[in-house]
C-alpha cells in the first residue's frame, strides 16, 4: 500500500537515476568553479542578477540615494513605475507576416551577423515582500571575448532622463556615458556551454524552435507539445538577453512569431529608446505582452508586460508595467 | 587531510546531489540552478572550517539557505504570474486536475503544494533526498525530536490533502512509488 511518502517518492522531480544532475564526474562548469575556489579565493560569490533581483534593486536604489547625497544634489528624483507604450492610434498596424517577410529578404546578405552578449535596458516591477513595488531601470551590456572570457557592466539608467541609454561602445571597449550610476563591473573568465541559451542559436526555424523550448522550458516539462505563445516570448526575452542576433537569426525569429497564435498587430509605437517600432499584443489572463519589433528589418526591439487587471493585494493597478526590455545592437 | 582537501572531496563527491536538491526546488527553473549550486559551494567554501564529518546534510542546510535567498524577489512575482493564468510557462511543471491527470506526479506535487514551506521541507528532504531523520535534522538546524515531529505532522496533512484530492478513491491506488 502506497503511502503518503510512497507517493511523494514517485513524484521526485529529479530522480538520482534520471537523465539530469545524476552522479558522476564533474562537467566542465563545476570543474572551473572548484578551481577557481580553490586558487582565486574569492571573497565574494557571483550572484546571478536574475535569481537576486529583488535585492539587487534595493542596492541600486541604495547606490543612487547615496550617489546622490554625495554630490550634493538636492532634488532627489522621483522614482517611479515606468508608463506603458502607447500605441498611435493613426497608425497602421503591419502584420507579423509582412515582417517576417522583410526580415527574410533583409537578411539575404547575412548582415549583421549574430554576435555572442546582448546590450538591454530593462526593467521589472519589485516584487520583494516588504518593499514598495519600484525599482529603477537598468542597463547592461555583456560581451565575449575571442578567449571566451566576457565582460559585463550593469548601469543605473540616468534618472533625469529615462530610457535614454548611458551606456555606449566606443574604440572596442564599453563605456558609460552621462551620469548612469555603474553597479557592477565585471569580466569573467572563459567559460563555454553547448546548451541553449549559452550555445549560438540556429538559423533553421525547426531547429530554433527546438532551441528556444530548451531554453525555456525545464526538463520537468512535457516536451511533446509546442511552444506556446506566452512560452515563445519568454524565450524570446531569454534569446535576447544572450544574443545580440544576426540578420538571419532575426528573421528565423519573426518567422516563428508570425507562425505564433494570438499575437496581434496594434500600430506604431516609440519605444523607451525613442526608436519606432510595431507593436504586436498577446493577451493573457490578467496580463498583457507587446512585442516591439523594427518595421525595417523585422527584429525585435523589445517586450513590455502589463497587468490588465488590478491586483490590490500586490499593489498592481491595471495599466501599470510589470517588466519591460528594450534591446540594443 | 587540510580543510581545503576536505571541501574539495565534498565538493566533488556531492556537487550533483547538492544539483539534485536545489533542481527539486526551483521547479524546473533549469538554468538557475547552475547558479545556486554555484553560490552554495562559494558560501560552503567560506565556511569550510565548519564541514562536518558528514558533509551532504550540512550542504544541503547550505543550500536551503542559498535558495531562500534566490527566490524571495522570486516568489511573489511568481504568485502573482501564477495568479495571472500564465502557470503553464516556464514553471517547469504542469499542476494537472486531479489524480487521474496524465502525469502521475503532477497532483502529489500539488498536494505537497498546498502545505506550509516546513511542512513541504521536511518530506521532500525525506522522500527526495532519502534523509534519515538525524540528517533531517542537520539541514533544518533542529533538534532529532523536533525534527521526527515536525515529519510526522507534514505526513498527515498531506496525507489530508491527498484523500482531500481523491475523496472517491483511495489513494493506494495511485501509489507508483
Amino acid at each position: 500500500m502506497a503511502d503518503e511518502l510512497d507517493l511523494l517518492r514517485g513524484a521526485n522531480p529529479v530522480p538520482s537515476d534520471g537523465p539530469h544532475y545524476g552522479d558522476g564526474p564533474l562537467d566542465h562548469n563545476a570543474e572551473r568553479h572548484l578551481d577557481r575556489l580553490l586558487h582565486e579565493r574569492p571573497a565574494i560569490a557571483r550572484r546571478g542578477p536574475r535569481l537576486l533581483w529583488g535585492l539587487a534593486a534595493t542596492g541600486v536604489v541604495a547606490a543612487l540615494v547615496s550617489a546622490l547625497l554625495f554630490t550634493g544634489q538636492t532634488t532627489a528624483p522621483a522614482i517611479a513605475a515606468p508608463r506603458p507604450l502607447v500605441v498611435r492610434a493613426d497608425s497602421t498596424p503591419v502584420s507579423l507576416k509582412t515582417l517576417a517577410e522583410r526580415a527574410k529578404a533583409d537578411a539575404r546578405d547575412g548582415e549583421p551577423e549574430l554576435r555572442k552578449g546582448t546590450h538591454v535596458q530593462s526593467w521589472s516591477m519589485g516584487m520583494s515582500e516588504d518593499k514598495p513595488p519600484i525599482t529603477l531601470p537598468e542597463e547592461r551590456i555583456v560581451r565575449w571575448n575571442a578567449d571566451d572570457s566576457h565582460t559585463e557592466i550593469v548601469v543605473a539608467t540616468d534618472p533625469r532622463h529615462p530610457g535614454r541609454p548611458v551606456l555606449v561602445e566606443g574604440d572596442g571597449e564599453p563605456r558609460v556615458v552621462d551620469d548612469g550610476h555603474v553597479l557592477s563591473r565585471q569580466t569573467y573568465p572563459p567559460s563555454w556551454s553547448d546548451a541553449p541559451p549559452k550555445s549560438p542559436p540556429p538559423h533553421d526555424a525547426v531547429e530554433l524552435s527546438a532551441y528556444l523550448e530548451e531554453a525555456v522550458r525545464a526538463h520537468l516539462s512535457d516536451h511533446s507539445k509546442p511552444l506556446s505563445t506566452s512560452e515563445l516570448l519568454d524565450a524570446t526575452k531569454i534569446l535576447l538577453d544572450h544574443w545580440t542576433l544576426g540578420a538571419r537569426e532575426s528573421a528565423v525569429l519573426a518567422g516563428l512569431l508570425a507562425d505564433a497564435e494570438g499575437l496581434r498587430p496594434v500600430g506604431q509605437v516609440r519605444d523607451r529608446l525613442g526608436r519606432g517600432g510595431q507593436a504586436y499584443v498577446y493577451e493573457m489572463s490578467g496580463a498583457r505582452h507587446m512585442l516591439i519589433m523594427d518595421p525595417a528589418d523585422g527584429a525585435v526591439l523589445g517586450l513590455e508586460t502589463t497587468f490588465t487587471k488590478a491586483e490590490p493585494e500586490y499593489g498592481v493597478k491595471a495599466g501599470d508595467v510589470m517588466s519591460y526590455s528594450a534591446w540594443m545592437r | 587531510m587540510s580543510n581545503d582537501e576536505i571541501f574539495a572531496a565534498a565538493y566533488r563527491e556531492h556537487y550533483w546531489a547538492v544539483s539534485r536538491y536545489v533542481a527539486r526546488r526551483l521547479d524546473g527553473r533549469t538554468s538557475e540552478v547552475e547558479e545556486v549550486v554555484a553560490e552554495v559551494f562559494t558560501v560552503a567554501w567560506r565556511r569550510r572550517d565548519d564541514i562536518p564529518d558528514a558533509p551532504l546534510p550540512w550542504l544541503y542546510g547550505v543550500a536551503r539557505n542559498c535558495l531562500a535567498n534566490a527566490v524571495r524577489g522570486y516568489g511573489r512575482r511568481r504568485r502573482l504570474v501564477d495568479r495571472l493564468g500564465n502557470d503553464d510557462t516556464a514553471h517547469g511543471r504542469h499542476i494537472e486536475a486531479g489524480p487521474d491527470a496524465e502525469s502521475p506526479g503532477a497532483w502529489v506535487h500539488e498536494a505537497l503544494a498546498r502545505l506550509s514551506p516546513p511542512d513541504q521541507e521536511v518530506l521532500r528532504l525525506t522522500a527526495w533526498e532519502e534523509l534519515g531523520i538525524d540528517e533531517v535534522a542537520v539541514v533544518l538546524g533542529c533538534g532529532r525530536r523536533a525534527a521526527s515531529m515536525r515529519l510526522h505532522r507534514a505526513r498527515r496533512r498531506l496525507r489530508a490533502e491527498i484523500d482531500r484530492m481523491s475523496p472517491t478513491t483511495p489513494a493506494k491506488e495511485h501509489g507508483h512509488g
